[in-house]
């Protein structure tokens, strides 16, 4: 069940540069439980304290927002890509 | 090393530092540091090797606290910024004030929604402080234009003093465990009493360390029917209040300054209360030096006419030279120097960000 999350460039100062990283999980959530863990700068980039994905941050499994699907509680496949995206910044 | 004027200015667009030599005639600028991104609250820690904070106010990834031990050369993360304990159900949207605390590395922070962190480790981790997190009143404080912030913590020993938009002010004396709201003679010109126990929309509070039971208090005043409101003065360690600003021509707007070498000596900027720019478009920074009897319009140098910009909470502050000067940053990010104890302005900068907080220090 190994997915990839791919981190922004914002965001790699978190993770020592890494741009991705690997896991495994059968749901975003338990990714991001998992990140939690292992990077919690870079999880609490994404989540705030209550546990909300941040308003700003996007997340998608593949090309697919996390909104359209399941949420958090999206199935994750071996192979899916979960993607951390800033939301659009301007007007 | 001789003695160096160092200031931090906190931006829109993230933390610039400024130096000069015990001159004060030409600041260097650095900066900005950060990603970009608003800086409300920073820090010149002087209790040893001088340590530099700042927080940054992330709207995509979260509030971030950086740290310079380089005088501001450079600025990384600590370890971690505040944060509400998970079972709390609050989410931290902006820090409002870093101060220093009693110990080497204990620092304290004040945060949106109004809350007070503790660090004993100069901000590599924090600790909420339930005496006043978590007070009765906590969760019935509504939030102010600039939302719901603790953006003032003044100490004096077991003493601590908050300053809360809009809760109002809080006093603890027995080392922050507990907090008693104490607004005796602060009033609000925003409901129907004019004097509730809390509530109030406090704008900053200040002290001179030599003089502790005299504070001053630039409350949300601008209310032709409540003239009484805007400035004020305790003499009983902030336990009752009362109003100072006869001779001013607004009792509106956010700093209050006291001089570093005389209690009695205090500065505000007056500001129109609808439209929060400066009377008649002059500014003018306002200087009593009887504790706030009578008050004296200083101007020299600054603009005559023409200027639009408000003076937030935090962006006027005082050096501790023999002869200080004042600084303030406004809104259309000039940074103005007023020497000779507001004497006579200059501009320093012209144009950075709009200017959220100005601190200085001698180092």
């Amino acid at each position: 069940m190994t997915i990839t999350i791919r981190v922004p460039p914002p965001l790699r100062a978190c993770c020592d540069g890494a741009s991705e990283l690997s896991l495994s999980a059968p749901t975003v959530r338990a990714a991001l439980e998992q990140l939690e863990r292992s990077h919690p700068s870079l999880y609490s980039s994404i989540c705030d304290e209550t546990g909300r994905v941040r308003r700003h941050v996007n997340l998608f499994v593949n090309t697919s927002h996390v909104r359209d699907r399941d949420g958090l509680d999206t199935a994750l496949a071996p192979g899916d890509v979960l993607t951390i995206l800033p939301a659009v910044s301007g007007g | 090393m001789p003695e160096r004027v160092v200031l931090t200015i906190g931006t829109k667009k993230g933390v610039f530092v400024a130096q000069a030599s015990n001159t004060r005639r030409r600041f260097a600028l650095r900066g900005p540091f950060g990603q970009g991104v608003g800086v409300y609250a920073t820090l010149i820690d002087t209790r040893g090797r001088p340590t530099l904070y700042a927080s940054s106010c992330n709207a995509f990834f979260g509030m971030k606290v950086l740290r310079s031990t380089d005088l501001g050369k450079t600025f990384k993360e600590t370890k971690s910024a505040p944060a509400f304990p998970k079972e709390d159900g609050r989410a931290l949207a902006n820090i409002w004030s870093l101060e220093a605390g009693g110990d080497r590395k204990d620092l304290w922070c004040g945060v949106e929604p109004a809350s007070l962190f503790r660090s004993e480790d100069g901000g590599d981790s924090w600790e909420m402080v339930p005496g006043i997190s978590n007070h009765d009143h906590a969760r019935k404080w509504q939030p102010g234009n600039g939302g719901l912030c603790l953006h003032t913590i003044v100490r004096d020993g077991n003493r601590m003093h908050l300053g809360i938009s809009t809760g109002g002010h809080y006093l603890s004396e027995d080392g922050s465990k507990s907090f008693t709201a104490s607004n005796q003679g602060v009033g609000v010109g925003f409901a129907p009493d004019p004097f509730p126990e809390f509530g109030q929309c406090v704008h900053k509070i200040a002290r001179h360390p030599d003089a502790p039971a005299r504070l001053y208090m630039q409350n949300h005043g601008g209310f032709p029917e409540r003239p009484d409101i805007g400035v004020l003065r305790s003499d009983d360690h902030g336990r009752t209040w009362r109003s100072i600003a006869k001779g001013l021509p607004s009792d509106f707007g956010f700093p209050i300054v006291v001089h570093p070498h005389d209690a009695d000596t205090v500065y505000v900027m007056p500001l129109d209360a609808s439209t929060r720019t400066c009377p008649g478009s002059a500014p003018a920074v306002w200087r009593s030096e009887n504790a706030g009897e009578s008050w004296k319009r200083l101007a020299r140098g600054l603009p005559k006419k023409e200027s639009y910009f408000t003076i937030l909470r935090d962006a006027m502050t005082i050096d501790e030279l023999k002869s200080p000067a004042l600084y303030f940053g406004t809104t259309t990010g000039q940074l103005w120097i007023g020497r000779d104890g507001g004497e006579e302005w200059s501009c320093l900068f012209e144009s950075l960000p709009p200017i959220h907080c100005v601190k200085v220090a001698v180092v």
